[in-house]
């Protein structure tokens, strides 16, 4: 039999701003993310009665009006969650980072470097900052180790692995891993409890609800047979940069994205393969996150291949307001496919060309030819008309 | 062959076009711009137009600027402003 250990860091995107600024502390704090043109709650203060997790803002401000609105900066909870994982790497192999803030260990085997759960337990909380006040539950299957650390005390940890249905019959629905919606759909259907989903048959769940029915009735019952997933190494592959000034035009977002793109393509970091996709995000003067995936069909391998989509992708999703950093971290290569080198002599003049200022700023170290790029030529403000931006490539 | 510098080829990022580049003005007793030093210090025959820029009040570092167009007695047109934050002028190209 399958045996986890969950790791759960309550309230991690809260703990992570805590780190960057103290002086929330005891203040009602709301961390809101962009979802299209939604804002929805990420996280909130302790105490915040009826506050949940992708609860749509204005329903979350009826409910605390006075919170302090945070925006979620998702580059550092990832980055804080990664480091996290690294470390908790070190004490066992198998590592899966479902969510921000929850990791699932896998303890199978693991007997011999650590006879007891105790010893374990004790080696994983050594790596966790103490900051995140971390959760420790132990049970059969991933749910099971879930609402085991869940229900552990704070601090402390938890082993369910016997009267799971005395315990399951308690739990409310809320703890499902389903949609805000389906929650609340539970709710209207009088079942708060598993206990109240575990006595139905299947077949009226599955009926409503689809798949996730399925799963609900499944996990009301407490099977899960999700396997771990542990982490895939990779290399990531990211670069941001700062713009000279705060800017609105989507012709600003787009030269600093290509300037990303033309450092992207100019390292030694794609080893020759092509982009096959990237996540462009960015961050607005007030610290909000904005980002999108952009995908191509087949592995691009030069700057203006990949700016097409990402000028469409742009386009379709406005920015929520004045950008101040725009990043692109690449999370798909390719082997790409190189093409026939074009007949016309003015194509290949250009190529030519193109081929001798690479090799020119090769040798200089930098980018040494530019063109002049409007921005905002509407700009009430000279020096944000236009930008130097590198040649195409 | 091109030799390998052994430097990290990077495209940097955007750079700004017409930066405004401090200059030295001698003002008069309104505080109106009456000489300006290019290569040598140059009379203010006449300012032809002024305007105001405030913008960006709503971030931590505002923007304030009076801007001159002036004619000098060399007959060479130029557009000055003075910052209104830190109270120093520049010269721009509009």
């Amino acid at each position: 039999m399958m045996r986890v250990l969950c790791v759960l860091l309550p309230h991690f995107p809260l703990a992570c701003e805590l780190l960057k600024s103290p002086g929330l502390k005891d203040r009602p704090v709301v961390i809101v993310y962009t979802r299209g043109s939604q804002k929805l709650v990420l996280d909130h203060s302790g105490g915040m009665a009826g506050l949940q997790r992708d609860m749509p803002l204005q329903q979350a401000l009826s409910l605390a009006g006075d919170a302090e609105l945070v925006h979620a900066d998702m580059p550092y909870y990832q980055y804080s969650f990664g480091t996290i994982l690294d470390l908790l790497e070190e004490k066992s192999p198998v590592v899966e980072g479902a969510e921000m803030g929850l990791a699932y260990v896998g303890l199978d085997g693991m007997q011999l470097l650590y006879p007891e759960d105790g010893i374990l337990i004790g080696a994983l909380r050594e790596v966790i900052p103490r900051t995140f006040a971390a959760r420790i539950g132990i049970s059969v299957n991933k749910f099971l180790a879930y609402l085991a650390a869940l229900y552990s005390p704070v601090g402390g940890h938890r082993v369910l692995e016997d009267g799971l249905e005395d315990f399951l019959n308690e739990v409310p629905c809320d703890v499902l891993p389903v949609s805000l919606k389906t929650r609340n759909r539970l709710r209207n259907f009088g079942l708060r409890t598993l206990g109240r989903v575990a006595v139905l048959p299947p077949g009226p769940l599955q009926s409503q609800f689809g798949p996730a029915g399925k799963r609900i009735w499944e996990l009301a019952r407490g099977y899960d047979i999700t396997p771990l997933y542990p982490r895939m190494m990779q290399q990531t592959i990211e670069e941001n940069t700062t713009l000279p000034a705060v800017a609105v035009s989507l012709e600003a977002i787009l030269a600093a994205a290509e300037s990303l793109l033309a450092r992207i393509f100019d390292s030694s970091a794609l080893k020759g393969k092509g982009i096959l996709s990237f996540v462009l995000w960015t961050r607005g003067w007030d610290a909000e996150h904005w980002e999108r995936s952009v995908r191509f069909k087949e592995p691009i391998l030069s700057v203006r291949a990949a700016l097409t989509r990402t000028r469409h992708v742009l386009e379709s999703f406005p920015q929520p307001g004045p950008v101040e950093q725009v990043g692109i971290r690449i999370t798909g290569l390719g082997c790409g496919v190189d093409r026939q080198k074009s007949l016309f002599p003015e194509v290949r003049a250009r190529d030519h060309l193109l081929d001798d200022i690479r090799q020119l700023e090769f040798q200089m170290g930098g980018p040494c030819v530019f063109k002049i790029k409007e921005i905002e030529p509407w700009s009430r403000i000279p020096e944000r008309r236009y930008a130097l931006t590198p040649l195409d490539r | 062959m091109v030799e390998d510098p052994g430097k990290a080829l990077r495209a940097h990022a955007v750079r700004p076009v017409n930066v405004p580049r401090p200059v030295y003005v001698k003002e008069d007793e309104h505080g109106l711009p009456a000489a300006v030093r290019l290569s040598r210090l140059q009379t203010v025959a006449a300012i032809e137009d002024r305007w105001r820029i405030d913008d960006e009040w709503w971030r931590g570092a505002p923007l304030a600027r009076l801007y001159y167009a002036v004619l000098l007695d060399s007959g060479q047109r130029l557009t000055l402003y003075r910052d209104l934050i830190d109270m120093r002028w520049y010269r721009q190209r509009v």
